[in-house]
């Protein structure tokens, strides 16, 4: 009988169809038909025909109403009666049942947990219209190996009006504005957006409206405001449109309330603004070449990215020639914003995750597969008499599935308690750039996939044992009396092969984590050019009002009031300390009497004299800035060794002057010190060629105050650092406190994350081989007590009996070893933007996983050789 | 397919497909009238069916695999549904026969058994 039509015929029972309500009317109608004519051929009259054929065909309905229930029920039925039996069967044997419940709910949990996280990040559509037409448009400069860098806005204009691949183009930048109200004063962030934006994105404002491009084009001060500021500032109240915000000192008035799922980048922005708003917006209009706005493009329907970019990089050459000679040879990268939202790494990484959560599963079914292979040996009689009362060999297979599907079943709900712990567990611990991971949860997709998940894990665990049963016990048997070896060394050859994947499996992820935790340290131990330890860090905004020199003034007195702080050793003041991207500059530099301009990525910031000594970066060569170095007196500046070597390589960088910014603001600096590069972009990230200049020369609004303390816990000084502050001016916003070292150590807070998870996922993985080899040796002790017996017998010593089970263990977790590693050298390659410092096949830690696994292997299999040694031959002799 | 409980409708129902495999086994396929009317021309309407119950023991028989249907055209030309038997149906033929024959064969011993017998060898 063909079992798949039979299953096909009645899975299609189970939805009701009209086409078979409409056969089955048809058929009956034509029965009807027929019986009439002959009764007519018969002699009788029309009417006594007709009612003497309704009346040998019986009742209709009750008919139909019992065939709609076989073509409905019959799925139902069988099912249901197989679940019956299995789970009477599970219930006999509670030890098997509840291990293998507790393993499958477990690994399938963690697989739905990781899932739901999948398909938060990647797989559900962006909370925009038609998401797939949205893409980032970048500046590229190939010989700065810039590859996503900002745009000039009258480029960006430039595009606007040649391309015909995007139906628009839209721009925003993000600046940080202290907001003034009666509370105080806070730093609050703030997007400048051009009117187009949300039309673009297809967003509507939840309340009110938003600004017209005429509103824009006057530098109309109009703000939208996000619904958790409406919140929070306005109560959820509506007469926040209308209201009037201060910010940096200005009024601005709302006129309209983002939606609650509204958001944008990873930041979360509270205040939309127009993107004009920019005091030097009539400057920064006219930028040609790079500048800092973000470019965001809604493709034309069926145009593919490939096609927008061909034209795009087009419009890069013609531009150029339009270009000043220093902002020559740039090109337009467009990114779909799907990529851009989650990049490639991140993305790499969830995929190793999710490979190697699933590696777990697969250890885990294998395992369970395994158990439930060994007890079968001790069901072959009651199978065999299933067979013998006429069960065929499908109805006992089926059985066999029922069974191993009832408990992945099982372990299924009880995995979704599991997968929404795993789930609270990652949210916790709120990984870095995984931006969208606020929409996690348990959604339909993810259910299905976890009974998916259930039903693959049944066909797994079911499957094996399913088929050596099967096989064996429909032959006609009475012999199979008390024992069966030959059904022993079938089943032993399956668990054999089980027992080596899982090897190769717990091979492949502990090498996976060994090589994440070797990168790890290497990264921890790179020097950072600074001493992060005992330094606190905050934000200090000023009021907008003052002036640079008020401004230098004021800056002064807070790190006299804070050096004067028992406890405190030093206070340094820096722009900001950690950076993201840093735009690159046109840098000018004079040798040997001639003028030249280059682009260089540099990061410039303003630093106060005592900031390298807080911040414990040592001079190389110079002086540091003094209190002479004043408003007044020579643009001075402090060099980092990167910017030296790019500038000025096997020469001596003091006296020399360079000239950073465009042809239009001549400015030049002397170079009057040299620096330590500090890695102020995280430690995985090359230091960048930075300048410094002093603060008293050049101050800006915001910046970062920088503490080195003598207490070993920074963080203790907190209050009295910011009581300093609010002495020399009240209301001035002192935020985001934070020690140096936590900062810096944020920057490997995902690295972590994917380190330990897969360190947890390699441990449990490691655990299961070792119980399946555990396992596999018991039970071929077990089945061999008699051969044992035998050899002993005959002068077989112990020590051979031991290194002959040894052996077998040995030989099966070394061709697990084999296999492992081969798979490990080829997924490694894969994965090699994910390491630091080192190679994917590195040695050491190849080497390690491998002892680790064979001393783990041998453990496992030392306990029953011991029992095997101890044997007495007459005693196995006698079991027989 | 219930466990322990024989009724009334099994045993019939049993009978019934040992009656349709054999017409289609004999007949080739044939609609469901023709399956009827064939099994009470043969049983000379000593087995008189009630027609309609056919229907779900041929759509019973059709998922267990043993026969197949498909549309065509009747004598007269009209649309008919038409079962014929299959690989699996003509074995289960087989093993139904068979316990047909054994089973009436031990009922007929058993209507054959003369007590008297039992009595003579008793004593």
């Amino acid at each position: 009988m063909s079992w798949p039509r039979v299953i096909a015929a009645r899975l299609r029972g189970l939805f009701p169809h009209r086409e078979l309500e409409q056969a089955l009317d048809d058929e009956i109608r034509f029965h009807l038909e027929m019986q009439i004519e002959d009764n007519l051929k018969a002699g009788m009259n029309p009417a006594d025909a007709r009612s003497a054929a309704r009346c040998s065909f019986g009742a209709i309905e009750p008919m139909k109403e019992e065939y709609r229930e076989r073509w409905g029920f019959a799925l139902v039925e069988m099912i249901a009666q197989d679940l019956r039996y299995a789970m009477r069967t599970l219930r006999k044997s509670p030890g098997f049942t509840s291990t293998s419940i507790v393993v499958l709910a477990l690994a399938i949990g963690s697989n739905t947990a990781m899932f739901s996280v999948l398909n938060a990040v990647l797989f559900r559509p962006l909370p925009y219209r038609s998401p797939d037409q949205l893409a980032m448009l970048w500046t590229e400069q190939p010989n700065q190996d810039v590859r996503e860098g900002r745009s000039a806005y009258w480029n960006i204009e430039q595009w606007r009006h040649q391309s015909n691949s995007f139906a628009d183009i839209a721009v925003f930048d993000g600046v940080s504005l202290t907001l003034t109200s009666a509370e105080g004063a806070e730093q609050i962030s703030v997007a400048r957006v051009s009117p187009n934006f949300f039309p673009l994105l297809g967003v509507q404002p939840f309340a009110g409206r938003s600004y017209s491009t005429d509103e824009a084009e006057k530098r109309q001060r109009l703000a939208l405001i996000s619904y958790r500021f409406w919140q929070n500032r306005f109560g959820g109240s509506r007469d926040a449109i209308g209201a009037s915000l201060e910010l940096d000192g200005l009024p601005s008035r709302v006129i309209g309330i983002l939606p609650a799922d509204f958001h944008f980048s990873g930041q979360a922005v509270d205040i939309w603004e127009p993107h004009t708003m920019f005091p030097d917006w009539e400057v920064r209009r006219q930028v040609r070449g790079t500048d800092s706005w973000f470019v965001v493009g809604r493709l034309r329907p069926n145009i593919t990215f490939e096609q927008a970019q061909a034209e795009m990089s087009a419009i890069a050459r013609r531009l150029d020639d339009q270009l000043p000679v220093s902002e020559r040879n740039l090109g337009i990268k467009v990114v779909p914003l799907s990529l851009q939202v989650t990049g490639p790494r991140a993305r790499l990484a969830l995929w190793m995750l999710s490979g190697a959560v699933f590696c777990v599963l697969l250890i885990a079914a294998t395992n369970v597969a395994s158990l439930s292979l060994a007890r079968s040996a001790s069901r072959e009689k009651e199978i065999a008499i299933r067979a013998a009362l006429g069960a065929s060999r499908f109805r006992i297979m089926r059985q066999l599935l029922a069974e191993s599907l009832a408990l992945a079943v099982t372990s299924g709900l009880l995995g979704l308690f599991v997968a929404s712990a795993g789930i609270r567990f990652v949210l916790a611990f709120k990984p870095g750039n995984l931006t969208r991971l606020n929409d996690i949860g348990l959604d339909p997709r993810v259910l299905g996939l976890a009974l998916a998940l259930c039903l693959l894990t049944g066909i797994l665990v079911g499957l094996a044992p399913a088929i050596t049963m099967t096989r064996r016990n429909l032959r006609p048997s009475g012999q199979e009396g008390g024992r069966s070896i030959a059904g022993g060394v079938a089943t032993r050859g399956i668990r054999r092969a089980l027992v080596v994947s899982e090897f190769a499996l717990a091979i492949v992820l502990l090498v996976s984590a060994g090589l994440l935790i070797r990168s790890l340290l290497s990264i921890e131990s790179i020097d950072p050019g600074f001493r992060p330890e005992r330094v606190l860090s905050m934000q200090i905004s000023s009021p907008a009002f003052k002036t640079a020199a008020q401004l230098a003034d004021f800056y002064n007195r807070v790190l006299e009031q804070i050096e004067a702080l028992p406890g405190v050793v030093s206070a340094g003041i820096i722009g900001d300390f950690f950076v993201g991207g840093s735009p690159d500059q046109v840098a000018t530099t004079e040798a040997d009497g001639r003028i030249i301009s280059e682009r260089v990525r540099v990061r410039r910031d303003e630093v106060s004299g005592g900031f390298f000594k807080t911040v414990g970066t040592p001079l190389l060569t110079g002086r540091f800035f003094s209190a002479a170095d004043g408003p007044n007196s020579p643009r001075v500046a402090i060099i980092n060794d990167a910017l030296a070597r790019r500038l000025w390589p096997g020469r001596d960088p003091i006296g020399r002057r360079v000239n950073l910014g465009r042809d239009s603001d001549r400015l030049w600096f002397t170079v009057v010190g040299v620096v330590r590069d500090m890695r102020r972009q995280g430690l995985e990230n090359e230091p960048i060629p930075q300048l410094f200049e002093p603060v008293a020369q050049s101050p800006s609004r915001h910046i970062n105050l920088l503490v080195r303390t003598s207490a070993h816990d920074p963080s203790k000084m907190a209050a009295a650092i910011q009581a300093a502050v609010h002495r020399v001016e009240k209301h001035v916003p002192v935020y985001s406190v934070a020690t140096l070292e936590a900062r810096l150590a944020a920057f490997l807070t995902e690295r972590r994350f994917q380190t330990s998870l897969l360190i947890g996922f390699a441990v449990v993985a490691l655990l299961m081989a070792a119980i399946g080899i555990y396992g596999l040796i018991q039970y071929s002790i077990a089945t061999r007590t008699h051969e044992i017996g035998i050899r002993m017998a005959i002068g077989a010593q112990a020590g051979e009996i031991f290194r002959m089970i040894i052996g077998e263990g040995l030989r099966l977790s070394l061709t697990g070893l084999v296999l492992g590693i081969a798979g490990a050298l080829w997924l490694g390659r894969a994965g090699a933007s994910l390491l630091f410092g080192i190679s994917p096949a590195d040695p050491l830690t190849f080497l390690t996983v491998s002892v680790l696994l064979t001393v783990v292997a041998m453990a496992a299999c030392y306990f029953p050789a011991r029992r095997a040694m101890k044997v007495h031959p007459a005693v196995a002799l006698r079991q027989e | 397919m219930g466990g322990g409980h024989t009724d009334k409708a099994d045993v019939l129902q049993g009978t019934l497909v040992l009656l349709v495999l054999r017409t289609l086994e004999a007949l080739g396929p044939l609609h469901g009238y023709g399956i009827a009317r064939r099994i009470e021309q043969i049983s000379r309407e000593v087995l008189q069916l009630n027609q309609g119950t056919l229907y779900p023991a041929l759509l019973r028989m059709e998922q267990e695999g043993w026969i197949t249907s498909k549309w065509g055209a009747s004598e007269k030309n009209r649309r008919a549904r038409f079962y014929s038997i299959t690989a699996a149906g003509r074995k289960r033929l087989a093993k139904e026969t068979a316990d047909w024959k054994r089973m009436s064969s031990t009922i007929e011993r058993f209507l054959l058994f003369d007590p008297g017998n039992l009595a003579e060898e008793r004593g």
